[in-house]
């Protein structure tokens, strides 16, 4: 018969199955398995991160990337919704945007590199607009797809009410859409560090992309790993905060 | 009854509405005065929802046309306040916020909003649940708030469309008990859509009895039972009086319906 696990039990059993791994992982590299350049053990990568934390390069590079991420994705976020929901009510305003979204849709973000690098030349800008040209077209379809999603009721009482036009879209088609809305962009958010991570890749100063193209010309592999660990914490962590804040705007749907 | 008199809230001419081919309402006349509770009963599909519709603005009609307090009908319009069957709450609200959702869209200060809504919601027996959202609700409670947050909003004309259809037996009488009460405080005039006619009989103070196929006006009966009313009024001889004539039409209405469906 099957018993349900506690929380406690099931974290006790996540958090060995990652210790194991790690002792797994440095356990093959300590008895020469591997040569270090190809796969660094686990505790030189820790030991390099503990330096780098001391000598304030680790945040450097995170607040860098960081901070990209942040102004791309609340630049698309804060066009895409507006927008997506007047082109999710209006089938005018769709006609006119349809062809321009179909295209831009299917460019993945790094075709977007060349063209901004001559547009604002290895800048912040560049990278801004990087996260912002990978994110916004599909933030926009995901708007749109969750204002189709809304009750036609909800619209009719509202306009029963007294709701203009605006007032409909404000406080109907928005809040009632909010929740896929939300959903959407836990997605796009992902999307925007894999689209700084790639900018970072080609064409940086600092930042975490940047952290493993420079480990790898210098063939400092435990810098490389390193910058992979710090990208999955980072993400996993403002996927953390996002959840957080979305729970507390749709604690309605309790 | 005056026809097109100054009394009239609600003054309905020559309306006929085609959904394409099919035809659902066919040269409706209806006069309805200031403070009357009307019911529309009718079998499903012969347009009662239709020409609620119509009157609510939310369509409009392929000839004729309405006017609702000397005004022509011709978009949606807050002096018809109109109560769904499925409640139609906002589910991101509170009860007070939905209560109060119309005065907000008429830029109403938010504490003579609230105010008011306050007011509406102990008015249908809520006190207490000002802050809950609609979800915590039972759906008797749900169609409560659903009508404070139309009385609210001060219409000239309440309309609804089987209203405690979705609820149970029990929860339905006393709403039906209520609603007469409110009826009573706020005369409002009332256009009310049921196919039952047992509902009719207790709310109304007129009953219009639709065929279907297209939609007509076949009988217009005042109610006469005395008010104030409750349930205890089913038990009269004039309230059994009343019922079997309206089954009468009813009857042959729905049995024709259902013949002409079978062709």
């Amino acid at each position: 018969m099957k018993r349900k696990m506690s929380r406690a039990a099931l974290i006790t059993i996540s958090a060995a199955s990652v210790l194991a791994f790690l002792l797994l992982w440095e356990a093959v590299c300590r008895l020469g398995k591997v040569d270090p350049i190809f796969l660094p053990p686990p505790s030189a990568v820790f030991d390099k991160g503990g330096t780098m934390w001391r000598d304030g390069a680790l945040w450097t590079n995170v607040l860098a990337s960081a901070r990209r991420v942040m102004v791309g994705f609340l630049a698309a976020t804060l066009v895409a919704i507006p927008l997506g929901i007047v082109l999710g009510t209006s089938s005018v305003s769709r006609a006119i945007f349809d062809p321009i979204l179909s295209f831009l849709r299917p460019l993945p973000s790094m075709s977007w590199v060349p063209l901004s690098l001559l547009w604002f030349g290895i800048t912040e800008t560049q990278k801004y607009s990087i996260v912002f040209m990978g994110t916004f077209a599909p933030a926009l379809v995901y708007v749109i797809e969750a204002t189709r999603g809304v009750d036609p009721l909800l619209i009719r009482a509202a306009r029963n009410l007294g709701a203009s036009r605006w007032q409909v879209m404000r406080e109907v088609v928005l809040p009632a859409s909010l929740p896929q809305i939300l959903s959407g962009l836990k997605v796009i958010l992902g999307l925007s560090w894999t689209c700084v991570i790639s900018a970072e890749l080609v064409a940086a100063r600092e930042g975490l992309g940047f952290l493993i193209m420079n480990g790898k010309e210098f063939f400092q592999t435990e810098i490389v790993v390193l910058g992979m660990m710090l990208i999955s914490v980072t993400v996993l962590l403002t996927d953390f905060v996002f959840r957080a804040l979305e729970g507390r705007v749709l604690r309605w749907r309790e | 009854m005056k026809r097109n008199g100054a009394d009239n809230m609600i003054s309905i001419q020559g309306i006929s509405k085609h959904f394409g081919e099919f035809q659902a309402l066919q040269c409706v006349d209806i006069q309805i005065e200031k403070g009357e509770f009307v019911v529309l009963l009718g079998a499903s599909g012969c347009g009662k929802s239709t020409l609620l519709n119509l009157i609510a603005g939310f369509e409009q009609p392929t000839a004729g046309r309405i006017d609702v307090n000397g005004r022509q009908v011709v978009n949606v319009d807050p002096h018809c306040g109109m109560v769904f069957q499925q409640y139609a709450l906002f589910p991101w609200l509170t009860v007070e916020e939905n209560v109060a959702f119309g005065l907000k869209m008429r830029g109403i200060a938010k504490a003579e909003r609230l105010d008011t809504a306050h007011r509406y919601i102990e008015m249908v027996g809520l006190q207490g649940f000002e802050r809950k959202f609609p979800g915590a609700l039972s759906g008797g409670m749900r169609q409560r708030v659903s009508i404070a947050r139309v009385l609210a909003n001060d219409p000239d004309v309440i309309l609804l469309d089987e209203p405690f259809a979705a609820l149970d037996a029990m929860t339905r009488q006393v709403l039906q008990d209520e609603l007469l009460q409110i009826y009573e405080k706020s005369r409002k005039t009332i256009v009310f859509i049921t196919h039952s006619i047992d509902e009719a009989l207790l709310l109304s103070s007129r009953m219009l009895i639709m065929s279907a196929r297209p939609g007509r006006v076949v009988t217009d009966i005042r109610n006469d039972l005395p008010m104030p009313r409750n349930a205890d009024v089913q038990l009269s001889p004039r309230y059994n009086e009343l019922k079997s004539r309206i089954w009468g039409t009813v009857q042959s209405e729905v049995m024709r319906s259902m013949q002409s469906a079978g062709k």
